[in-house]
């Protein structure tokens, strides 16, 4: 019993980061179709920036919403400067930038915050130290039923329903969240109604690549260090949970999220021989196949309904 | 006075040229028809007023030129287009969509409010599905909620893409009393497309036959009807 709440305790911190990954993915999705496989490598890119900021003095508290607020900046920019110009070419194109960006911004981070020799393999990489947003010393546990649970695990899990909460309402009710569901249901009809859309997408990727930093911090917080592998492995843990929880319900992306968490530490330490830690990645794939088999909307996507 | 007007607009998709140098006024307070077979350009008419295709000619609304504004920055002047194929938000509930209409408005939330209340009253059945999402809705309902969501905006001017498309007789009707009642009671302005000839004519201001995206005839409902050759090409009695 103690084993399995740590366990789920583990799981539902693990699947906090991998819900702020969905999340992003998730308003990226809503607001133009495109999935952004740099999401992780941007997120990745704030965590260094929120990382500099430590070896500057600067407390990590003050830190992360510089890290965030950069993070925003990186989001917008890149929507102008990048995916709006080749979008208008062909949907197609912006999947290639995206995945451009993600190799650039993995060089980038290397080549600003010192290099490693394979990039790929995690091998020889460079690990910075990184501070923790909550007391994460080896004594810093609650005891709940008799198991002992990180102090860690709890805010990170706190955190995320705080945000997840801040969403709800920025999404149902101000005139941003109205104009973004607007831009996401029905792009041309929204300019028909004197939405500035370009507007809208470029604060919808602020905001994702701003809750992708929030995700690439507490996840090297967790850790306690940040390299260049760092947010390979919950890039695919967020899809996966994305996937699951539905492309357009950020609800639903938070829920899949921490799901995808919880299976994969049950299934690493349940079935450890059979699954094990290097199989862990193992698991998001089943969960993607086996949605798109089975609901390819995900839990709480909306299958398109229009009658004619 | 011209609350629109429209001076060799041209417009068309990509190579192809689909309005030729077209004139074309609106008067505050008028309904104003273009009529024209398919493919006379209609549709390519109101986008080009409306700014959602490429165009060049000179546009003027309310004392502004608006010939290279933005579509999003037109609505903000005050002209409101009903899409053809109604372009509701079919994820978004009723309400939301009635919303969405409303979110150029800068005169506080209760005024919004009491807007959305009026226009329940207008079109019950949309009040009945108000929290239903629209894409649920049926054909003359959305068609409804279309032109309910553009009205949010209080526009000056209403564009009108054939309202008429795919919609029962008797709801048609209806809808069209609506806009008459409108433009009667609030001086509402309306740009008007439709195939459906003898319904639009009845309230009708002014009328424009568009053939193969030109103006071949203009002029009052009543001029139009008493010329022989138009009547039999265009209106069919």
């Amino acid at each position: 019993m103690e084993l399995f709440l740590q366990r789920l305790a583990d799981g539902l911190s693990q699947g906090s980061v991998y819900a702020l990954m969905a999340l992003g993915l998730v308003i990226i999705y809503r607001g133009t179709g495109h999935l952004n496989f740099a999401q992780g490598e941007m997120a990745l890119f704030c965590t260094y920036v929120v990382y500099q900021c430590g070896e500057w003095g600067i407390p990590i508290g003050l830190a992360l919403p510089i890290g965030m607020v950069v993070g925003f900046a990186l989001g917008a920019v890149t929507e102008v400067a990048l995916i709006r110009p080749v979008a208008k070419k062909s949907p197609f194109a912006v999947f290639i930038v995206t995945l451009g960006l993600f190799q650039f911004l993995n060089w980038l981070d290397g080549a600003i915050w010192r290099d490693q020799p394979l990039p790929n393999s995690g091998v020889g990489s460079v690990q910075q130290q990184f501070p923790s947003l909550f007391p994460s010393k080896d004594t810093d546990f609650i005891t709940i039923f008799g198991a002992d649970i990180k102090l860690q695990s709890v805010g990170v899990f706190v955190l995320v329903l705080a945000l997840t909460g801040a969403l709800f309402l920025l999404f149902n009710k101000t005139k941003l969240g109205l104009a973004m569901n607007a831009v996401a249901s029905n792009a041309e009809s929204a300019k028909l109604v004197g939405i500035r859309t370009n507007m809208v997408l470029m604060v919808s990727w602020g905001i994702a690549t701003a809750i992708g930093a929030l995700g690439g911090v507490v996840f090297a917080g967790i850790n306690h260090n940040v390299n260049l592998t760092l947010m390979f492995t919950v890039f695919i843990y967020g899809s996966a949970a994305a996937t699951l929880g539905g492309f357009d319900s950020p609800g639903g992306a938070v829920l899949g999220g921490l799901i995808i968490g919880v299976i994969e530490n049950m299934a690493a330490g349940y079935a450890d021989e059979w699954v094990g830690q290097q199989l862990k990645v193992g698991v998001a794939f089943v969960v993607i196949v086996v949605v798109l088999l089975v609901k390819p909307s995900g839990l709480f996507g909306t299958a398109k309904v229009e009658r004619v | 006075m011209s609350l629109l007007r429209a001076q060799g607009l041209t417009a068309g998709y990509g190579p192809v040229t689909v309005l030729n140098a077209i004139d074309l006024e609106v008067n505050e307070g008028e309904i104003v028809v273009i009529l024209g077979a398919n493919g006379a350009g209609k549709t390519t008419t109101m986008r080009a007023v409306s700014g959602t295709i490429p165009r060049s000619g000179v546009v003027e609304f309310d004392g502004h030129d608006i010939s290279r504004t933005s579509p999003d920055a037109i609505v903000r002047h005050g002209l409101a287009q009903v899409p053809q194929g109604r372009g509701t938000f079919p994820e978004l509930s009723v309400e939301d969509n009635l919303r969405a209409g409303a979110i150029t408005r800068r005169d506080g939330a209760g005024a919004v409010a009491a807007d959305l209340q009026r226009w329940f009253e207008q079109f019950p059945r949309l009040a009945e599905r108000r929290s239903q999402r629209a894409g649920s809705l049926s054909g003359g309902e959305q068609q409804m909620l279309a032109i309910a969501r553009a009205l949010m905006s209080r526009p000056k001017l209403l564009l009108c893409d054939e309202p008429s498309l795919g919609l029962a007789p008797l709801i048609t009707k209806e809808l069209f009393e609506v806009i008459e009642r409108l433009n009667a009671q609030e001086g509402l302005s309306v740009l008007l497309v439709e195939q459906n000839a003898n319904l639009a004519m009845h309230m009708a201001s002014r009328v424009y036959l568009l053939e193969t995206g030109r103006i071949v005839a203009s002029g009052s409902a009543a001029e139009l009807s008493a010329d022989d050759t138009i009547r039999k090409a265009y209106l069919g009695f």
